[in-house]
């Protein structure tokens, strides 16, 4: 059985007249089992291929070869299909002909799948809306599938559809399934794939080598398949009069969860969070309570996640009121790394958008902060992708200059990247 | 009649009042607090009175028959206990308690599911009977977020017999002073109540008696004074350490020695005839009226509250005023906080009161204590409010009075 526990880091202390409450839980599930285990689940999983004119030679070749790895790592029993996008989608196993939208995993169909996969035809253009789109069809005509997960793999911009188009079928696909998305080379757009991920929960990366595809489709299923706690949901509870400011996760990525809000009740928002394996998630909630007298106590939240609308874990945020400087002024360690660490995924994106853009001061100034803030907060994965970016001139100081000539891959990694956050150095 | 000094002998004698509710000696109740379906309940967000089946307050709707009660008292500084007192009250199926504050459900974690207010903990109210003729009840009133107050009692179960009632009043805005006032009244109650065995030895209320006592309640307060500082800690090196008030009741027969340090009053409630004030206030008011001021006039001024005296590590001076005294007739002594006599200071108004609310619930002293603290509460309960009664039935004929 699944186990969960919640923790609590926080300065409970706040000053007389203040509303602010911060606080970062820590949500840990061990024991999650397998994707599809548990009592009436079965897991479904839908591989996306772009198989554009674009992905012609080397980027097919090892596209269809991570395919076949990642079909090897589904486990028997799991709904399963592939899909073909172009400018259109196509449904690559089932074959177009076969009856059931999606079937089960057993050898004879994992060969059959394999075979589907090797031969794939490069062709046409890239409209990831309706491969998107197709994926939900599959999968809503597959309600035995209770627990679904999709891959998504291209090289390119989504040049043959509008943008509105995309954005539709992401808000029709969200909630459906869960999604990952993963770009091969340097033209694609991290901003689409990330609207894409973000949406269905997932994660965004860049494929830098076509060799490493195998790898990282092996590594995504089985993690996909090691999700055996299907759909939990993060619920945040707030007293009568408060205002909940923002609910982020803050670790393992930065992704703001504020908006996916639906109330449970006047009092309780829920966030969705999709399934778990055995993993730790780091959430920042703000609350923002009417200030009482000094000595007074109160709860300001109550942060539980809950799997089929049963409270598995819980943590208590609190707010205590008190005229001691020494308790009101100190900021709790994990608040304040993770507040710099979500500054930094902002300022690693704002500057590059500013480069983008050619706003040279804006880029250099935003880089900047976000060298000193990867420094403060212990992040040297960032400061290395930085450093591809930026001359680092004083990390402390945040002054840098603009490297000229950067590798578009180098740019883009730092962008997939920023949202990735170190854990507080205990 | 100087409030300044008081003694048995200007008591006047008080006239047996024929067919008087009031028996002489206590009506035989039963030595435990009586069972909660006999007793009227007490609305915990307003204070109304209810008919003893009540399930929700007729005044302001709160549900009340899944109350937990609480008659035994906390452990000092106890604020954390009231998860481990949700976890040992409640299971499945016993029904949610309410808040006091807004009338939602507690939670199983101990906050409120509505407001988010921690449950009411047995620090912020408690009742204690040790005996069926004394009882007190010490609450957290309304205002305050912090029960400061604190009572300690000790009681013989033959009424009139022999019992120690001790109230301490923490000094509002020095955080510990919840803890520095209860330590201190269990310090003092725990040093009366072992003279019990020697000083009550040679006989009731005699003049050797009168001088034993009183040298026990200057020992008491010294005995509160250190157990101050041993609760509060390193709290004591602060510039307002944790400090309280002191008043405390001592009934040896027909002899009733009490002391006082701060402006916690013991007072003489006679069943009829004139009641007093039995203890001097050590505060600015009193220095008002000693220069002439009326009670009215220095009560009600913004410094009225501003203690002069207290026990705590900055005190001036913390000896006891001690003053022996014999009340003659039937009657209550009360000891009682500010939270109580602030609505009603003159001792002649508070007989009223007791002998209204005696009327209402009977004379069982929780009730009567209960109920004043529920009077307290209606008239707005701006502070902590402490009331503890002994049933008081002078019948043995005083052997001397005081010079």
């Amino acid at each position: 059985m699944a186990e969960f526990t919640a923790s609590v880091f926080q300065n409970e202390f706040l000053s007389d007249g203040a509303t602010d409450v911060h606080a970062i839980v820590t949500v840990t599930v061990s024991g999650a089992g397998q994707a599809g285990q548990g009592q009436g689940m079965a897991a479904g999983e839908i591989i996306i291929v772009d198989t554009s004119g674009s992905m012609t030679g080397e980027n097919l070749g090892a596209a269809k070869h991570a395919a076949s790895v990642a079909i090897d790592q589904i486990l028997d029993g799991t709904w399963f299909a592939v899909i073909s996008g172009t400018d259109t989608a196509a449904r690559a196993f089932p074959y177009p002909n076969a009856r059931l939208p999606m079937v089960q995993m057993e050898p004879g169909a994992r060969a059959a799948a394999k075979q589907a996969v090797a031969a794939l035809q490069p062709s046409g253009g890239t409209a990831m809306g309706t491969w998107l789109t197709l994926a939900r069809e599959l999968f809503q005509a597959t309600p035995q599938a209770t627990q679904r997960h999709a891959i998504l793999l291209t090289d390119g911009k989504n040049e043959h559809e509008s943008a509105q188009a995309l954005s539709q079928a992401i808000y029709n696909a969200t909630g459906v399934f869960q999604c990952d998305a993963r770009g091969v080379g340097s033209r694609w757009q991290v901003d689409e794939l990330r609207q894409i991920a973000t949406a269905l929960l997932g994660t965004v990366d860049l494929i830098a080598k076509p060799a490493d595809m195998a790898a990282d489709f092996e590594s995504i299923i089985k993690q996909s398949m090691g999700r055996g706690v299907a759909s939990a949901e993060l619920r945040v509870w707030a007293p009568q009069g408060a205002e909940v400011l923002f609910v982020r996760q803050v670790a393992p990525t930065v992704e703001d969860l504020t908006t996916r809000k639906t109330m449970v009740n006047p009092l309780t928002g829920s966030y969705p969070t999709g399934s778990w394996g055995d993993e730790s998630r780091d959430y920042h909630v703000a609350v923002r309570v009417a200030s009482k007298p000094v000595g007074s106590e109160q709860l300001a939240a109550r942060v539980q996640l809950t799997v089929r609308d049963e409270v598995v874990s819980s943590g208590l945020v609190k707010a205590r009121w008190s005229n001691d400087d020494a308790l009101t002024a100190r900021i709790d360690p994990a608040v304040a790394h993770y507040t710099g660490q979500t500054e930094l995924a902002s300022a690693i994106q704002d500057g590059l958008a500013a480069k983008a853009a050619g706003d040279a001061a804006t880029a250099t100034v935003k880089l900047g902060r976000a060298v000193q803030l990867a420094a403060e907060t212990g992040n040297d994965e960032a400061t290395a992708k930085l450093r591809k970016v930026v001359e680092i001139d004083d990390a402390n100081e945040g002054t840098v200059r603009l490297r000229r000539d950067v590798a578009k891959l180098d740019e883009m990694a730092l962008d997939t990247a920023s949202t990735k956050t170190t854990r507080v150095r205990k | 009649m100087s409030d300044a000094h008081i003694g048995g002998a200007a008591v006047p004698p008080v006239e047996p009042v024929p067919g008087s509710e009031v028996a002489p000696t206590v009506e035989a109740a039963p030595a435990e607090t009586p069972a909660a379906s006999s007793v009227p309940v007490l609305c915990p967000a307003c204070g109304t009175v209810n008919d003893p089946d009540a399930k929700y307050c007729e005044e302001c709707g709160t549900q009340l028959g899944d109350l937990v009660e609480v008659s035994t008292a906390p452990e000092a500084g106890e604020t954390e206990a009231v998860a481990e007192q949700n976890e040992a009250t409640s299971s499945t199926s016993t029904p949610r308690r309410a808040c006091v504050y807004c009338g939602g459900s507690i939670a199983d974690d101990g906050y409120c599911e509505l407001c988010g207010k921690p449950a009411q903990s047995e620090r912020d109210h408690w009742q204690e009977a040790p005996a069926a003729w004394v009882g007190g009840v010490c609450d957290r009133g309304i205002r305050h977020e912090i029960n400061e107050d604190a009572m300690a009692l000790a009681a013989d179960p033959q009424p009139g017999e022999f019992a120690v009632l001790v109230v301490c009043d923490g000094v509002s805005s020095t955080p510990g002073s919840d803890k520095a006032s209860l330590a201190a009244a269990r310090a003092a109650t725990a040093h009366l109540a072992a003279g019990r065995e020697t000083d009550v030895a040679d006989g009731h209320g005699d003049e050797l008696a009168q001088a034993r006592w009183s040298d026990r309640m200057l020992e008491a307060g010294e005995r509160s004074s250190a157990a101050i500082y041993e609760a509060i800690g390193e709290l004591a090196a602060r510039t307002n350490p944790p400090s309280c008030t002191f008043a405390a009741a001592v009934i040896d027969g027909p002899l009733v020695v009490v002391g006082g340090v701060g402006d916690s009053r013991v007072y003489w409630i006679a069943d009829s005839g004139k009641s007093r004030q039995l203890t001097t206030d050590d505060s600015w008011s009193q220095e008002m009226m000693a220069h002439g001021m009326s009670r009215q006039q220095a009560e009600s001024a913004p410094q009225a509250h501003s203690i002069t005296r207290w026990l705590g590590a900055d005190s001036p001076d913390e000896v006891p005023h001690v003053v022996p005294t014999y009340p003659t007739g039937a009657g209550w002594i009360l000891v009682c906080s500010d939270g109580l006599w602030n609505y009603c200071s003159d001792a002649d108004d508070l007989a009223e009161l007791v002998h209204r609310v005696v009327g209402l619930v009977g004379s069982n002293p929780v009730q009567v204590a209960s109920s004043l603290v529920d009077w307290a509460n209606e008239q707005g309960g701006q502070d902590n409010i402490t009331a503890v009664l002994a049933r008081f039935d002078s019948v043995v004929p005083t052997p001397a009075q005081p010079a």
